[in-house]
């Protein structure tokens, strides 16, 4: 009797063992690092008890990196970046977060075609909203940056769709976005550079090896001038407040009461 | 069984080292070979509490660095991030009840104001409660009691900016001047640290810190076994005691080993940046050199090492 009673706890035992694990292995956290629907992380162990992101239970915005070069690259040569040692700068390539990008340049723009050689397009330079583009790129409909100086290929390669473009005409990689907004943003380019605006994680010494943000991370290009933004982003929910002092009932509390002095 | 051998060496850890810590003395006055001896002592207590293997580093300041941060308001959206990943990454209390949640950055709302013509005899601009007449009075500016708790919907607000403040690391800090027991002192890389065992929770720094960045643990501290950081400094984030005070000390255990601070990090535009203010290639000596910069109550001469920027 007792006997059984054993090897029905040991069962029982094994069973939650096995659904736990189950359940941790069913419920995966998905958080985003900068911008929300364009730079999603899973979180997972780098060692036991040693998570790969932090995320915030709030917001879902990762708030604490265990490995900042986790799933980074060495960034590709920049111009007047000659004092910074070969592997130093990374970057997480934007291409692997752009579902669609290996379909664009062989599906419908494939370079090749009546209109391509020499490209012949339209004069006022207005896309054609074409369905499946729109469907695609709901961004890219209304598109504002510039505010209708600008098309698409003032920045996208002309017939290798899946790169952008330099001054020059010739192609640039879809992970070095700052080469194409450099163009006309010099001024936020050379702080970019020099770590001053944008964001780096990683070693603080000026030599140290720190993962670069690039530009198109924290800025969707599509809608930079999206109306609900502030200061170039868009607006995004904060983090919980402070805990009141005790007594306190609300953060209006000295103007219900007034201020003694 | 296994957890069970763990409470009991728990238990056995913990009264060793209490009694041990007993006889401790000021950290910064003991030999290097006290200096190890204390922190393997709380290595096994905190590994035995958290039922995970704990580090306790000791790694000291660098020659040739002089830590510095700069924050560009004009960037600051008031998302409190930085707050948030600094709880993640310095273990501090974070349970219900009141004193019981601690954060170390505040992140301060600032009216933008507006001088409409129909506020034109409006002399009370609400909350501030004092005596004024006329438009330009409004609180454009200003941070208003209470303020730092907004909660909308989304950031940054259409009517607001957001000014960030933390422990400014004063090159001449108040806070060490009346500390009665010295535990308080500044680091020969700049930060101002404090040794948590010989604090004696008098608070005399917390009231002498003009920039509201002192902190008290009156309860136990909450910090739940799984969500505690295991890589700690002494001087840094290692789990503190009831009683003791605790502030900003620029992520220790990450600076002195090359890391950026969490809150430089996290911060989704960008407007929090670290470096060595000795090398002139660093992000903030180029700040400095570069931006318009402002320390915070300047007249007070307390030589902040963290500065404001707008571009
Ligand atoms: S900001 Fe306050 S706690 Fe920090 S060094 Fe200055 S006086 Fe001390
Ligand atoms: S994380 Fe950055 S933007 Fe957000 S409140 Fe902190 S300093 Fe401001």
């Amino acid at each position: 009797m007792k006997k059984l009673a054993f090897h029905t706890m040991i069962l029982a035992f094994c069973c939650g063992m096995i659904s736990s694990a189950f359940a941790q292995q069913q419920q995966e956290i998905t958080c985003f690092e900068s911008r929300k629907g364009a730079s999603e992380v899973v979180k997972r162990d780098l060692q036991p008890g040693w998570p790969n992101v932090k995320c915030s239970p709030k917001t879902g915005a990762v708030l604490w990196w265990g490995d900042p070069f986790d799933g980074t690259v060495p960034m590709g040569d920049m111009p007047l970046l000659g004092n910074v040692a070969p592997g130093k700068a990374v970057v997480k390539p934007r291409s692997e977060k752009l579902a669609i990008l290996p379909m664009c340049a062989t599906a419908c723009h494939n370079g090749v075609g009546p209109a391509f050689n020499p490209p012949t397009l339209p004069k006022d330079k207005k896309p054609k909203p074409i369905p499946t583009m729109v469907g695609l790129l709901p961004d890219a409909q209304n598109l504002q940056h510039g505010r209708g100086r600008i098309w698409c290929l003032d920045c996208h390669h002309t017939t290798q769709r899946n790169k952008l473009v330099d001054n020059f005409g010739d192609p640039v990689s879809i992970d070095q976005p700052q080469l194409l907004c450099g163009k006309c943003h010099g001024d936020k380019m050379r702080d970019w550079r020099d770590g001053i605006h944008g964001k780096r994680i990683g070693e603080w010494a000026s030599t140290g090896k720190k993962r670069w943000f690039t530009c198109t991370e924290c800025h969707n290009p599509h809608n930079v001038q999206d109306g609900a933004r502030n200061r170039g982003f868009v607006q995004i929910a904060p983090e919980s407040p402070p805990q009141l002092p005790k007594g306190m009932k609300d953060a209006k509390y000295e103007r219900v009461h007034g201020i003694a002095h | 069984m296994g957890a069970a051998a763990l409470m009991t060496m728990s238990d056995d850890a913990k009264a060793a080292t209490e009694w041990a810590e007993h006889f401790q003395g000021n950290y910064r006055l003991m030999t290097p070979e006290e200096k190890a001896e204390a922190r393997t002592r709380l290595e096994r207590r905190y590994s035995a509490e958290y039922g995970k293997k704990v580090t306790v580093d000791g790694t000291e300041a660098q020659p040739g660095v002089l830590m510095g941060y700069a924050l560009n308001v004009r960037k600051c959206i008031g998302c409190r991030r930085c707050v948030k990943a600094c709880v993640e990454e310095n273990n501090q209390s974070r349970g219900k009840n009141p004193g019981e949640r601690i954060e170390w950055i505040q992140v301060l709302r600032m009216e933008r104001g507006e001088f409409a013509t129909d506020k034109m005899n409006h002399g009370y601009p609400e909350g501030l409660g004092i005596q004024v007449g006329g438009n330009a009075y409004t609180p454009a500016g200003q941070v208003l009691e209470g303020q730092y708790r907004y909660e909308p919907e989304a950031v940054p607000e259409k009517d607001a900016t957001y000014m960030p403040i933390a422990c400014m690391q004063c090159e001449k800090p108040p806070c060490v001047k009346v500390c009665p027991v010295r535990t308080t002192y500044r680091e020969a890389d700049g930060p101002v640290v404090i040794d948590y065992n010989w604090c004696i929770g008098c608070r005399m720094c917390m009231s002498a810190c003009p920039y509201w960045a002192r902190r008290i643990n009156l309860t136990n501290p909450v910090l739940p076994k799984e969500e505690m950081n295991p890589v700690t400094h002494y001087l840094g984030n290692r789990p503190r005691m009831r009683g003791v005070v605790e502030k900003c000390h620029w992520c220790l255990q990450r600076t002195r080993k090359g890391r950026y601070p969490a809150c430089v990090e996290v911060c989704p535009v960008g407007a929090r940046k670290f470096g060595n203010l000795l090398d002139p290639e660093s992000e903030v000596s180029l700040i400095l050199a570069r931006k318009n910069v402002f320390r915070l109550k300047a007249e007070l001469n307390t030589f902040p090492k963290f500065f404001y920027f707008y571009d």
